[in-house]
């Protein structure tokens, strides 16, 4: 009896999925360390964490925008406690829903072309939020209303403390302070000792952050509307044949290696942007010539690599629908385009959303074609057609010459891919979670 | 219900026009995708077909600049439009300045018709070996310089090769060409093994005839099954020609004899496994030209025909074909001179390293696969192991780099020190390759049908058992395409190997365990590496090489892709018949 207790196979088999945790574990852990090593090593000369607070910068527009965030949260608490309220606002707010949608919109477009100031922008955005909720809410039961406005206002708390440290602290400094929110990358910078690092280096990684999201978030916008509409296309409309050229084309562009990507970025869509960018170099949109290599480019080049992970995702979130649900809306008189936006998109939702967030995190932690594309040139800079530098492309760059271990350049790489670790696999496990849930709905 | 006519008109025909506007607008949703594709292909096929205008220049130049270097010239002599030899002789005047003064030899090429004789020229200190030397049209003039001063080679006479203002030979001329002649030897005669090609030319009929199946061919298969020791004894006669024959016996580091041995070994098999689909048809009273019947009662029939193609696709190679595709194999990376270098180091080290990844990720991600599905139970270490490996899958490619970088490669701390090799660079992109391993694997394992576990359960089986005899040989095929796939989709990456340094100019081939040995050998590229590396580099000639290296790299990752792709169709329909 006790020998059939052992079972090696089992066991071995066992160590052999344990291996797993292994790598996870030695990622973390060499990331963690080195890292660890990063924020010593600029924390002897600097200090840990230095916070210099300004409270005059409550009265500044910045100020201004926080305090009008915290007005929304007012009023959100006020009218999701009685929305009878609402009976006192003007008609156009209860009633045309649609036109409350555009002209939110376009006063959102105004608000971002029109305010220098990054807050008073989003208190705008946010107290259009709010009107538009007043608008809705009116339909709702009053406690399912309380329960959906729990997300709005904790984001609008977050929004305005969040505002209110930007507005009153002026500087933050020291090691952690620098890197997380300081926006000037410098860590090459000659200093007297080779090895050592010295006040004129700076280490602010939203540089490279700042590229890094322009890229993946351009990459999207581009992404998301071609891949979810080639999905809908394959899933719904399709006669074989297309099918036929389609998902082969989808599957040779998942396959082509990035470098490639990034040599045809650099050949072909870098000047094509850099056309595009004259045109906005003398209409005075911009105030400087374009550059060969800017994020622009990556961001579309990276949009054409996410592209497909996006549509095959998409396409098997659809293809989970069942299908009565499609003949049900067929046999109430819909057309396919109704149905596909009325019934099949809400149904498959979370599906697309999953995809959207797998793919921004592949966006994030594209490298080569990135490196390529983007140039070598941290900037903090929200100009899109000057070369730029993300945190990967940062990585590839540094490691690319010789680099020696236990030195300051040695350190960042990891500082940099901890941050882009983190980044990547939160986002990951979110897009995993929600593709998990959707598949246990149907 | 509403009726159809009290709909206003206007607004049925929005509708329609919303429709179709829906159809079109997604469908050309679909196609930029394939808009894409086209561009991309065009882009990085155009730089090496493109042929620029002649160059204005009256002669080649090229120096020598460092001692002991070596000058390869492909084709002197040979109009490669016309192709024909041009009678004219070249001469080339090698001039170089020592301590005695400056020295001016003569040197005249000619090209003969003769194939395979290629010209080597030494200059030392005592002046030029040569000062006429022949070569043939279809080799190369090497020029070996042991000097310690840079030599000056001009062409004083002669027809210049099409070249471009900078003295290169032109993109068209050198970019991916790719050659295949029979080998001749000296005499002319070409060196054939005619027992190998009969050898590979049965093997392919045989094969053919299981695929297609003819009443009239079955027939005569089945007179010749029955003289079972006469198929034996013929077969092995032949085999020990091919192994010990006088004329045609095994030369050094051929192998050809062995696989000729397994092409016959398989003919015999195929002979009878044929023979017993015949049988079994006839003990069910069908008629030999049930094509779908016979193709099921074969033995095995799935197996040999993959063990056919696999040794079809081997034998090829033995066959005395030179493929000569000098871009791939014989140049190294020659930074002063774009047109003449290739892909050679970055070929191999890219081999090696797949090679060595797949060695290190295969199993272990096999196993952990057939873990999580067949033995795990919920708990809460499985369900985060699964967590891991579906979060692993995506994690960037460059951090898996950064964990090579820190792990393998560096020494100290928790650094096993194997230094920028091969084996650091394999074992990288195996921990990078395990995760998409151990999710293609479970998904074939997943679509076992489990109505086989049970039933093997049912008469008994332990566990491991099931797995090792009923579940393994069915999602073997799934496992195969997964891998080969996550092999191609690794293959591609140039990040992680960047981090973990890969030289981005080497003038050797790898050398696969370099780590373990003395050698000074170490280092390592890869070709997503090179194409970084040549993408840095100014000039048209670069990107024209890089194009072509890129067009490299995806016709082998297209092979290997559509390798899986067979193989899947394969035994999906083996699975559905």
């Amino acid at each position: 009896m006790l020998k059939n207790k052992i079972d090696l196979p089992h066991i071995i088999l066992f160590l052999m999925g344990a291996s797993v945790i292994l790598i996870t574990i030695g990622i973390i852990q060499t990331l963690f360390f080195e890292t660890w090593g990063f924020f010593e090593e600029v924390a002897e000369s600097r200090g840990w964490f230095v916070v210099k607070w300004d409270l005059g910068g409550i009265f500044s527009d910045n100020g201004f925008g926080c305090v009008l965030i915290f007005v929304c949260v007012i009023i959100e608490y006020l009218f999701t406690k009685n929305p009878h309220w609402t009976n006192n606002f003007p008609s156009l707010l209860n009633k045309n829903k649609n036109l409350m949608m555009v002209g939110i919109s376009l006063f959102l477009l105004l608000c971002l072309f029109f305010f220098e100031s990054f807050w008073v922008a989003v208190s705008l955005v946010c107290f259009c939020l709010v009107l538009y909720r007043i608008s809705i809410i009116k339909d709702m039961h009053t406690r399912k209303a309380n329960n959906k406005a729990l997300w709005v206002k904790s984001l609008l708390f977050f929004l305005g403390i969040i505002g209110v440290l930007n507005s009153i602290t002026s500087e933050f400094g020291g090691a952690l302070g620098e890197f997380f929110f300081q926006t000037e990358w410098l860590p090459s910078a000659s200093c007297p000792d080779r090895r050592s690092l010295c006040e004129s280096m700076s280490f602010g990684v939203n540089g490279l952050l700042l590229t890094t999201m322009q890229v993946a978030f351009g990459a999207l916008i581009i992404a998301i509307p071609l891949g979810v509409g080639t999905a809908i296309y394959l899933s719904e409309y399709a006669p074989p044949r297309i099918v036929a050229i389609v998902k082969p084309t989808l599957e040779i562009l998942a396959g082509i290696p990035s470098v490639v990507y990034g040599f045809f970025a650099l050949i072909y869509i870098g000047p094509l942007v850099v056309k595009l960018g004259d045109i906005f170099y003398e209409n005075g949109w911009i105030d400087s010539t374009p550059s060969v290599l800017n994020p622009l480019n990556g961001a579309i080049v990276v949009g054409v690599m996410v592209l497909p992970l996006i549509a095959s995702l998409s396409e098997d979130a659809l293809r989970a629908v069942p299908n009565e649900l499609r003949e049900g809306s067929h046999a109430l008189g819909a057309t396919k385009i109704e149905t596909t936006a009325n019934v099949m998109i809400p149904a498959s939702l979370s599906g697309i959303l999953a995809s959207i967030i797998l793919a921004l995190s592949r966006a994030v932690g594209e490298t080569m074609a990135v490196t390529l594309a983007v140039g070598t040139m941290a900037a903090f800079t929200a100009n899109m057609f000057l070369p730029a530098q993300t945190m990967t492309a940062y990585i590839a760059q540094r490691v690319g010459g010789d680099l020696p271990f236990g030195e300051i350049g040695y350190y960042t790489i990891f500082a940099v891919g901890m941050y882009l670790f983190i980044i990547t696999l939160s986002l990951n496990l979110l897009g995993n979670k929600i593709l998990e849930a959707y598949r246990e709905a149907y | 219900m509403v009726d159809l006519s009290k709909i206003p008109l206007k607004s049925r025909k929005k509708r329609d026009v919303t429709e179709k506007f829906g159809f079109f607008g997604l469908g050309a949703c679909a196609l930029v995708g394939l808009l894409f594709l086209c561009i991309l292909v065009w882009q990085i096929l155009s730089p090496t077909i493109i042929n620029g205008a002649e160059g204005e220049i009256s002669a080649v130049n090229e120096y020598i600049t460092e001692t002991d270097f070596i000058l390869e010239w492909y084709n002197p002599n040979w109009d490669a439009v016309n192709e024909e030899i041009i009678t004219e002789e070249i001469i080339l005047r090698l001039k170089w300045e020592d301590t005695n003064g400056s020295h001016i030899h003569d040197l005249e090429v000619r090209v003969v018709e003769e194939r395979y004789i290629e010209g080597d020229v030494y200059i030392n200190n005592l002046g030029v070996s040569d000062t006429i030397i022949n070569v043939s049209k279809k080799s190369h003039l090497t020029i070996y310089s042991s000097l310690e001063y840079p030599v000056e080679i001009l062409q004083t006479k002669g027809p210049v090769p099409k070249a471009d203002e900078m003295g290169m030979p032109e993109a068209g001329d050198f970019v991916i060409e790719t050659d295949i002649h029979v080998l001749f030897d000296d005499q002319g005669k070409p060196v054939f093994t005619a027992q190998d090609l009969l050898a590979w030319s049965i093997l392919f009929i045989i094969t053919l005839i299981i695929i297609y199946p003819n009443e009239f061919v079955l027939s005569i298969i089945e007179k010749l099954a029955r003289q079972k020791y006469i198929i034996w004894g013929v077969a092995s006669l032949f085999s020990l020609i091919s192994l010990f024959g006088e004329n045609f016996g095994l030369k050094d580091g051929e192998w050809r004899g062995y696989i000729a041995v397994f092409i016959w070994f398989l003919i015999v098999k195929s002979i009878f496994a044929i023979n017993s689909g015949i049988k079994r048809l006839r003990k069910a009273n069908k008629s030999l030209s049930h094509k779908l019947a016979l193709s099921q009662s074969i033995i095995n029939r799935d197996g040999l025909l993959l063990g056919n193609w696999f040794l079809l696709f081997i034998g090829f190679w033995t066959i005395p074909v030179l493929i000569d595709s000098p871009f791939f194999v014989e140049r190294y990376q020659n930074i002063f001179q774009p047109y003449s270098s290739g892909i050679r180091a970055a070929f191999y080290g890219t081999i090696w390293v797949m090679s060595i990844a797949m060695v290190v990720a295969l199993p272990i991600s096999v196993g952990a696969a057939i873990y999580l599905e067949e033995y795990a139970k919920p708990t809460r270490l499985t369900k985060l192991i699964q967590a891991l490996v579906t979060n692993l899958a995506g994690v960037p490619s460059i951090v898996f780099g950064m964990f090579g970088l820190a792990i393998f490669v560096k020494e100290g701390g928790f650094g096993w020190g194997l230094g920028q090799t091969v084996i650091a660079g394999g074992l990288t992109m195996g921990v990078m390759a395990m995760p998409i391993v151990v999710l293609a694997s479970q998904e074939a394992l997943r679509s076992v049908p489990r109505s086989i576990r049970e039933a093997a359960f049912g008469i008994g089986c332990t566990r491991w058992k099931v797995v090792k005899d009923h579940v393994l040989p069915f999602a073997i095929p799934g496992i195969l395409t997964g891998s080969i796939l996550a092999m191609s989709r690794i293959m591609g990456e140039a990040a992680p190997l960047i981090v973990v340094g890969a030289a981005s100019v080497i003038y050797f081939d790898p050398e696969p365990f370099a780590a373990f040995t003395d050698s000074k050998f170490i280092n390592f590229t890869v070709v997503p590496v090179q194409i970084y590396q040549w993408t840095g580099l100014e000039g048209d000639a670069w990107k024209s090489m890089t194009a072509a290296a890129s067009l490299a790299l995806i016709m082998l990752l297209v092979g290997m892709n559509s390798i899986a792709i067979i193989l899947r169709q394969h035994f999906r329909k083996r699975l559905l018949s």
